[in-house]
């Protein structure tokens, strides 16, 4: 019997590994350097060049950030120089005002990169066990007291009936099924905790109860909030009815397994774990559905108004 | 010229010309005298390097401000620092060493010392906030530019981690430590050869600053949107858990400008001037000496 023909064959598969990875290395290996000759006075006069941009861009620089700074700092840092500093900004434009409006066009712009990100159709992470540490009762000012429980009815304004409704709470738990989960609640302070919630979908009432067509805002609001001194300080808050109808948006009678405590916004107060605490507006007493974006708290006091997690 | 007479002034006036015109030749002749230069930086890295340093700065005084309503590392509640922030116990203890209140009173506020100086101060959540979307969103087109550059450039190669790097860069820690002591001593301390543009300190934070810069900005994600990009949060674990990472890689790119500058200073007016040129007379195997 003949000698077994031996197909020639390529390089082995170790061989060609060991190629490509020659390859790689003499692709990332260091080039030598790219030198070349100029003349002496043409590099001086490139050097100068370059050196006169990067001290213009140094003082503008600086004097942006001198301009975009809050008051405050520009106090803290610069006492002697804040008055004249800022009366020179001002002759050329560079206002307080202009700074606001530009630094509220940048919240505007990361609010559209937000809406572009958010999806109804995509639920929010949810947890087996709640955080077992008491959630923490952020009321900007004094919590409210239980005398507003008797007479409290949600109103429903903005209907396509052209009614005003108003809600006992017996009539929004008997009527919706109740819903249940663990999300995390994310303060814009930076501090987050997992909340056991129960409650209805905002979804459900939205059906129950339509808006008017046109309308694309909730205007949420707590007419029984407090400010620190314990006067009434409205606190309403605007919602986009694309969060209003996402699954995961309840409007919570419930909190570690108990009816909502006042200090977490008792007896109704709104759950969307997709946008920052700050909207989560507690004990609510008035939603309108509008077809313009409503007022929003916290955006008059310089923040987002979009506040997407 | 045929003139006769010369005054001394018109001989004064003569050589001080002649003297002009030789130097104008000098001047042009070494004007025109070719001076070979390495071509170091490419313009979009040089751009991004600068712009990175205010960026860099606003990010971290406006992450301060951020951080200090709600701090991550906490001790149990103290009179006077009822969140237990470490930052306002490190201010305290800093304040009366630095001349920045004396230590003997209550009259002078302390407490947020470190805020003030470091930070906008207290209660600037609002300002803060949208003060460090608009650098965030500076800094990550501005790391994009970086990385365009070192790619189109091919600056890259020259921070690729090498074999040889771990045994260099012991050497160079042992050059640095001795460096000091030699100049006290006037003993040569011979610079390490180096087979490259940077030493294999150089290479390993040049290329760690890109990974932690995309860590930064990937946790700082996390952080902004964990609704809308759960797999993002999941990556750092959880939200709570960016926050660290944020906060550590903000740390590290904070704690890196400072060697930074001081090396570039002590390696000399070529080093800084290659970052705002472009190029250095310090060619391959020729410095460092």
């Amino acid at each position: 019997m003949a000698e077994a023909k031996r197909k020639p064959r390529g390089p082995s598969l170790a061989d060609r590994i060991d190629a490509a990875m020659k390859r790689t290395a003499a692709a990332a290996a260091e080039r030598p350097d790219d030198t070349r000759e100029v003349p002496r006075g043409r590099l001086a006069a490139h050097s100068r060049r370059d050196f006169l941009l990067w001290s213009a861009g140094v003082l503008a620089t600086a004097a942006t950030g001198w301009w975009m700074l809050p008051e405050r700092a520009k106090r803290t840092w610069f006492p002697a120089l804040n008055d004249k500093l800022d009366t020179l900004a001002a002759r050329v434009g560079l206002t307080r005002m202009r700074r606001e409006a530009s630094l509220n066009r940048v919240l505007t712009f990361d609010d559209d990169v937000a809406e572009a990100l958010y999806s109804k159709h995509r639920t929010v992470r949810t947890y087996d066990r709640p955080d077992p540490r008491p959630l923490r009762n952020n009321y900007h000012g004094r919590t409210p007291g239980p005398e507003i429980l008797p007479a409290w009815r949600l109103k429903l304004s903005g209907l396509a009936s052209g009614r005003t409704e108003q809600l006992a709470i017996g009539d929004i738990t008997s009527r919706f099924p109740r819903r249940d989960m663990n999300t995390r609640l994310v303060c814009v302070e930076g501090w987050s905790h997992v909340v056991a919630w129960g409650g209805v979908r905002f979804a459900d009432l939205l059906a129950a109860f339509p808006p008017a067509p046109g309308a694309r805002w909730a205007a949420m609001r707590s007419d029984v909030s407090l400010n620190g001194r314990g006067e009434p300080e409205p606190y309403y808050v605007s919602i986009d009815l694309e969060t209003a109808r996402h699954p995961q948006a309840l409007l919570a009678t419930h909190h570690g397994g108990a009816r909502l405590t006042l200090a977490h916004g008792a007896p109704l107060r709104l759950v969307a774990p997709m946008k920052l605490g700050l909207k989560n507006i507690k004990a609510i007493t008035h939603i309108a559905y509008t077809a313009e974006e409503p007022a929003d708290y916290w955006n008059e006091r310089g923040y987002s108004r979009y506040d997407g997690l | 010229m045929s003139t006769s007479t010369v005054t001394p002034a018109t001989a004064r006036a003569n050589a001080r010309a002649a003297a002009r015109a030789a130097a104008r030749v000098a001047r042009l002749a070494r004007d025109a005298e070719p001076v070979r230069v390495a071509s170091k930086h490419t313009l979009l890295v040089r751009l991004s390097h600068w712009i990175h340093v205010p960026l860099l700065v606003g990010l971290i005084v406006t992450g301060l401000a951020i951080y200090w309503a709600a701090p991550v590392f906490r001790h149990a509640p103290t009179p006077g620092n009822p969140r237990g922030d470490y930052l306002v116990d490190i201010g305290r203890a800093l304040a009366p060493l630095m001349g920045g209140a004396p230590a003997r009173s209550g009259a002078v506020d302390t407490r947020f010392w470190l805020y003030d100086r470091l930070s906008l101060g207290p209660a600037q959540l609002a300002n803060a906030l949208r003060l460090h979307w608009l650098f965030a969103y500076l800094y990550m087109l501005c790391g994009a530019l970086y990385v365009v550059g070192l790619v189109r450039g091919g600056g890259w190669r020259a921070l690729m981690p090498r074999v040889s790097d771990p045994a260099e860069a012991l050497a160079m820690i042992r050059y640095y430590l001795g460096v000091v002591p030699h100049a006290l001593a006037r003993k040569p301390w011979p610079h390490p050869p180096i087979g490259g543009k940077y030493n294999a300190l150089q290479r390993g934070a040049y290329f760690t600053m890109p990974l932690l810069g995309l860590l930064v900005v990937l946790s700082g994600w996390a952080m902004h949107h964990p609704a809308t990009l759960p797999w993002l949060e999941r990556l750092f674990v959880n939200y709570d858990a960016a926050r660290i990472v944020h906060f550590a890689c903000m740390a590290v790119l904070g704690a890196f400008m400072l060697p930074h500058v001081i090396l570039v200073a002590a390696d000399g007016w070529d080093t800084f001037r290659s970052m705002i040129t472009g190029w250095s007379t310090r060619l391959k195997g020729t410095h460092h000496g």
